[in-house]
């Protein structure tokens, strides 16, 4: 029973890995680093760029990016980065028409979520890429990693 | 009701049959958005901060599949309790992952049962759902007669009887 326990989760495993490397999905075997803060982070998809912190912050300093968050509305209310607009991720369709004209005039999009382990900000930046939008980047390390480094807190509903 | 009757009931091929198709069931059903999106999968692994960074995609890559071809051969009954096995140690691993999530204070979504389809948040209750999963993988690996198809007897008592 045992050896053919060990037999399965192995033969699993290579015909996972074999799987992922003709996969037009695949992702490395081993993590990437994303960026100048160093995070260790599991690989973005090919078709969007990561920012690190430090460039998040200077986006923001310098205003030269349009910040979405895609967490849930109430996580938004309880802070998010000031001027942000929430664009849930899985009410994406509910939230984009009312702040469709922002995100066109906007020369940079920054999507962010609550940290490295969440794929929000993925799934947003994946719908606007499909929406035609190619500046889109996703702050992987996310809020959690904005609100630990003393970034600027806003609160509420509204931006 | 006597213990063993309790034993009886729990041994009988119905409830057997029924465990292996739910356990193999759920986890056949919860592998495949896994599949689809490893990177995401990956993600919520990372979230559970046990696991070193550099082995992180590969557990991505590697564990829905394990859950995938497990679950398949509980279904279909090819070695039951090895896939069983399996299943009740990755079911343990799961609560013990969660547990030590919780201790730490980590707000990380589970990557259980629905993963990728909206927020769900580590939560006591999943702990317990899966600790009730490990018991219905244990029915199949503590009661092997309940999976042993009948045709086997036939034919193993057939063979018997022209071997004689």
């Amino acid at each position: 029973m045992i050896v053919g326990a060990l037999a399965l989760v192995i033969g699993s495993a290579a015909l996972g890995v074999v799987v992922n490397e003709i996969s037009p999905r695949g992702i490395p075997l081993l993590f990437t680093t994303a960026g100048a803060d160093s995070t260790p982070t599991p690989t973005l998809p090919k078709e969007i760029r990561g920012v690190d912190l430090r460039d998040a912050l200077s986006a923001f300093d310098e205003q030269t990016a349009l910040f979405l968050d895609a967490r849930p509305p109430e996580d938004y209310a309880e802070g998010h980065v000031p001027g942000a607009l929430s664009l849930p991720a899985y009410e994406f369709d509910d939230y984009f028409p009312e702040i469709a004209d922002r995100v066109e005039e906007a020369s940079r999009i920054i999507v962010y979520c609550d940290g490295v382990e969440c794929s929000d900000s993925i799934h947003v930046a994946e719908r606007l890429l499909e929406y035609g939008f190619s500046h889109v980047s996703v702050f992987e390390s996310g809020w959690r990693a904005w609100a630990e480094s003393g970034g600027p807190v806003e609160e509420g509903a509204e931006p | 009701m006597t213990a063993a009757r309790v034993r009886a009931t729990l041994g009988h091929p119905v409830v057997g049959a029924c465990c292996r198709l739910l356990i193999g069931g759920i986890f056949i059903y919860t592998s495949y958005p896994k599949l689809l999106r490893p990177d995401e999968f990956a993600r919520l692994v990372y979230g559970y901060r046990i696991i070193h960074p550099d082995l992180v995609n590969l557990v991505g890559i590697t564990l829905p599949w394990v859950e995938l071809v497990a679950g398949i051969f509980l279904v279909i009954g090819i070695i039951p309790r090895s896939s069983a096995l399996v299943l009740a140690g990755l079911l343990a691993l799961f609560i013990v992952a969660g547990f030590l999530a919780f201790i730490r204070g980590l707000d990380i979504n589970c990557g259980c049962f629905f993963p990728f389809m909206g927020d769900h948040k580590l939560d006591w209750d999943l702990l317990v759902r899966d600790a009730i999963l490990t018991l219905f993988a244990l029915q199949v690996l503590l009661w092997p007669s309940s999976f042993v198809p009948k045709r086997n007897h036939n034919r193993a008592s057939r063979r018997g009887a022209s071997n004689a």
